[in-house]
C-alpha cells in the first residue's frame, strides 16, 4: 500500500474539518477527493503533504509514518491550485529549485529538467518566466516541478480550476496520461465531478469531513452508497415514493419499473438517473413535459408527475421531439432505494 | 480625410491634451525647484548674478568668477577643510549604519508579523509604526530625556549598580538611535506590505520542494520583496543624508552631520557659498543612492511588462 490515512482528524477554528478519516491509495493509482466546498478535501490533502498536522490519526507512505515529518522532508510533491510558480524565476529555475536543494550536479539538474519539460511538452519555454506563458502552460510547469522530484505521492490541489473549459479537458487528459506513464501514486482534490470521474482509478466522495463512499468511478455513479453521493454525483432524480414490487407510486401516479423486481415495499427515497427514465408516447405513467433542453447529442426533458419533478435524458427518436406542454409516458429501467440516507442493498 | 489620417489627428490631439494637463505642475516644479537648484549650483562656481545677487551681496568669504570661466575655489576650500571631511565621513557612516539597522529591524518585524497570527505580533507591528505619528522634534527631546547623562537609562543602570554606564545623547550613537527611531515605521510599513503580498502557497511550494523555512524566505520572500526593500533603503539613506533636526538636537557640537554643518555655515558663519557646496556634495551622494531606486523600479517595470 503506497498511501494510507488512518483515523485522521483536524479541527480548525473550533470546527471539525476532517473527522476520523480513513483512506488507502494503492501504488500507481490516482485517487480523487471529491466533495462540495468546506467538506475537508483540501485539508486532507494538506495533511498528506505535511502543511497541516493532524490532531489525531496517522499518515503512512509505504508503511512509514510521516505524520510528524515536515513537508520538506516528505516524499510527496504538490501541484497547487494557483500553480504557485515563483514569478521571479524562469521555468528552468522553478523546476531546478528542488534538485538544487538536493545538491545534484549541475549537468544532472539540467538533464532532468529538460527531460521533465519534454514530458510536459514545454522544453521551448525553458527560459521563459511564468508571466510569459499561458495558464495551461503554467499548470504543466507546476506539474513538471512536482514530477522532477520523483515523489512517491503526487498531490494535486484543484489543479484545473483556473483553466477555461476547453483547456481544462485537454490538461486533464495530459495529467492522466503523464500519471499513468510515470506510474506515480496520485491524490487529486476537486469539486468537479466530471474531472474526478474521468481520470481517477478511485473516487472518495467527501462530506462533513468524512468519506461517504470510496470506489471506482463507475460504482460511484451507478451505485451511490448514500443519498448524499447519489445527489452530489451526476444528475439524480430523488423521489419520495411508495415502492411496490414492479412500480413506484408518487401521489396518484404509478411509474412502472422494468427489469428486475425491486424486492421491497414501503416508503423509500427512490433515486433514478435521468438516462434510466424511458419516455414513450403511450406506455407508462403520464407526465407533462415542462421543459425541453437540447444538450447536443441528447435532449433533457423536465417532466412533471403531479407535484414531483423528474428529469429524463433521451436520445434521437426516443422522445426528443416532444414539445413543451405535451404528455409523455414514462417507465423506469433502474431505481436505487434509500432509507435513512443509505442505499438498500438487494 | 482618410480614416488613418483621422486616427492620427485624434491621437495627436489626445497627446496634446495630456501634455497641457501636465504642463502647469511641471512649470511650477521647474520654476520653484529647478531654477533655484541651477542658480545655487552656479553660485558654487562663483556666478553671483541674477537670483544669486542678494545672497552674494550678504555672504562673506565668497569665491566669485573673474570673467566668464567658472571657479572651483569654493569646492577647493570646502573639500580641503578637514572638519568638513570629518563631517562627511560621520554623515556617511551614520547613513550606512542607520540603513543597515532599519533594514534588519524592519525585516525582522515584518517577517514576525507575516508568519505570526497572535496578538503579540499585531501589537509589535502597531507599536513599530507609532513613531510615524510623533513629530521629530518631540521624538528627539524624548530620546534626549531617555539617553542623556541624567536620563532614564543611566538612572536605571545607576540604581542597578552600574555607575559608569554610557550616555548616548550628544554622541553620534544617540543620533543613529534617533535616525533609526524616525525611519523605522516607514521601513516596517513598506516591507510588511511587500511580504504580505507574497502568497502563502509560494512559501508552501518552496517547502514542498524541500526548502527549510529560512531557505524558503531567502529564495522566495526576499527576491519578491526586493522592490520595497530597495525603496526603504534608498529613502532612508536619502532621508538620513539630508537630516537636520535629529543630529541638531541629539548630536554633539562637532563632528556632526552635514545637515547641521550646512545650517551653521549658512546662518551662523554667513558663508552661504560654502553651505551650498556642502549641499551639492550631499545632493551628489543622494543622487547616487537614487540611481539604485530608479534602476530597481525600471527592473520591476520590465518584469511586469510596464516597460
Amino acid at each position: 500500500m503506497s498511501l494510507r490515512i488512518e483515523a485522521v482528524s483536524k479541527v480548525l477554528g473550533g470546527r471539525t474539518i476532517v473527522d476520523s478519516l480513513d483512506l488507502e491509495v494503492e501504488t500507481g493509482q490516482l485517487a480523487s477527493l471529491l466533495g462540495p466546498s468546506g467538506c475537508g478535501k483540501t485539508t486532507t490533502l494538506r495533511m498528506i503533504g505535511g502543511f497541516l498536522r493532524p490532531d489525531a490519526g496517522q499518515v503512512l507512505i509505504d508503511g512509514q509514518d510521516v505524520t510528524a515529518i515536515a513537508p520538506e522532508r516528505r516524499p510527496t510533491a504538490m501541484v497547487f491550485q494557483n500553480y504557485a510558480l515563483w514569478p521571479h524565476m524562469t521555468v528552468f529555475k522553478n523546476i531546478a529549485f528542488g534538485l538544487k536543494l538536493r545538491r545534484m550536479p549541475r549537468d544532472e539538474i539540467r538533464s532532468r529538467v529538460e527531460d521533465v519539460l519534454r514530458t510536459v511538452n514545454l522544453l521551448h519555454h525553458i527560459d521563459s518566466h511564468p508571466g510569459q506563458i499561458s495558464g495551461g502552460e503554467q499548470q504543466r510547469v507546476a506539474l513538471a516541478r512536482a514530477l522532477v522530484l520523483e515523489p512517491k505521492v503526487l498531490l494535486l490541489d484543484e489543479p484545473l480550476s483556473n483553466l477555461d473549459a476547453k483547456l481544462r479537458e485537454r490538461v486533464r487528459d495530459d495529467i492522466r496520461e503523464i500519471q499513468q506513464r510515470v506510474g506515480i501514486t496520485t491524490v487529486l482534490v476537486t469539486h468537479d465531478q466530471d474531472e474526478a470521474l474521468s481520470i481517477s482509478d478511485k473516487v472518495a466522495v467527501m462530506t462533513g469531513g468524512r468519506i461517504d463512499q470510496y470506489d471506482p468511478p463507475s460504482t460511484i455513479y451507478r451505485a451511490p452508497r448514500t443519498r448524499f453521493v447519489a445527489d452530489f454525483v451526476g444528475t439524480m432524480n430523488l423521489l419520495r415514493a411508495t415502492v411496490h414490487d414492479d412500480h413506484v407510486a408518487t401521489g396518484d401516479v404509478k411509474i412502472p419499473v422494468r427489469g428486475a423486481a425491486l424486492g421491497v415495499e414501503g416508503e423509500w427515497d427512490v433515486g433514478v438517473r435521468p438516462e434510466d427514465v424511458r419516455v414513450s408516447p403511450s406506455e407508462g405513467a403520464p407526465a407533462q413535459v415542462a421543459r425541453v433542453i437540447p444538450r447536443g447529442h441528447y435532449t433533457e426533458l423536465v417532466l412533471m408527475l403531479g407535484e414531483q419533478r423528474l428529469r429524463a435524458f433521451v436520445g434521437p427518436g426516443s422522445g426528443d421531439d416532444l414539445p413543451e406542454g405535451a404528455t409523455a409516458h414514462i417507465e423506469i429501467s433502474r431505481a436505487l432505494l434509500y432509507r435513512e440516507g443509505l442505499l438498500h442493498q438487494a | 480625410m482618410t480614416a488613418v489620417a483621422q486616427r492620427v489627428r485624434t491621437r495627436n490631439r489626445t497627446r496634446l491634451r495630456g501634455f497641457l494637463l501636465a504642463l502647469p505642475p511641471v512649470l511650477v516644479i521647474a520654476f520653484f525647484i529647478g531654477l533655484p537648484v541651477i542658480a545655487a549650483i552656479a553660485y558654487t562656481f562663483g556666478y553671483s548674478g541674477g537670483i544669486n545677487s542678494v545672497v552674494a551681496a550678504l555672504a562673506q568669504k565668497q569665491h566669485l568668477v573673474d570673467g566668464a570661466a567658472p571657479t572651483f575655489d569654493a569646492y577647493r576650500e570646502v573639500l580641503g577643510d578637514s572638519s568638513f571631511r570629518t563631517d562627511l565621513l560621520v554623515t556617511v557612516i551614520v547613513t550606512i549604519v542607520t540603513v543597515v539597522l532599519v533594514m534588519v529591524l524592519s525585516w525582522a518585524i515584518a517577517l514576525y508579523a507575516r508568519f505570526s497570527r497572535g496578538v503579540l505580533a499585531k501589537l509589535v507591528t502597531a507599536l513599530a509604526v507609532v513613531p510615524m505619528f510623533i513629530p521629530v522634534v518631540i521624538a528627539s527631546y524624548a530620546i534626549l530625556t531617555f539617553y542623556s547623562t541624567d536620563g532614564f537609562t543611566r538612572t536605571l543602570f545607576h540604581l542597578l549598580g552600574w555607575e559608569d554606564s554610557p550616555a548616548l545623547a550628544y554622541k553620534m550613537t544617540g543620533v543613529t538611535v534617533g535616525q533609526v527611531w524616525t525611519h523605522l515605521p516607514f521601513g516596517v510599513l513598506l516591507i510588511s506590505s511587500g511580504l504580505s503580498s507574497v502568497p502563502d502557497t509560494l512559501i508552501d511550494a518552496a517547502r514542498d520542494a524541500g526548502a527549510s523555512m529560512s531557505r524558503a524566505v531567502r529564495a522566495v520572500m526576499i527576491p519578491m520583496a526586493a522592490l520595497p526593500t530597495i525603496i526603504v533603503a534608498t529613502f532612508t539613506g536619502i532621508g538620513v543624508l539630508g537630516s537636520f533636526t535629529v543630529p541638531y538636537l541629539i548630536g554633539p557640537n562637532a563632528p556632526n552631520m552635514l545637515g547641521v554643518s550646512m545650517a551653521q555655515y549658512y546662518q551662523s558663519f554667513n558663508q552661504a557659498q560654502q553651505a551650498v557646496v556642502m549641499a551639492v556634495v550631499v545632493f551628489v551622494l543622494a543622487a547616487g543612492i537614487g540611481y539604485f531606486y530608479v534602476r530597481a523600479n525600471a527592473k520591476s517595470a520590465r518584469g511586469s511588462g510596464r516597460l
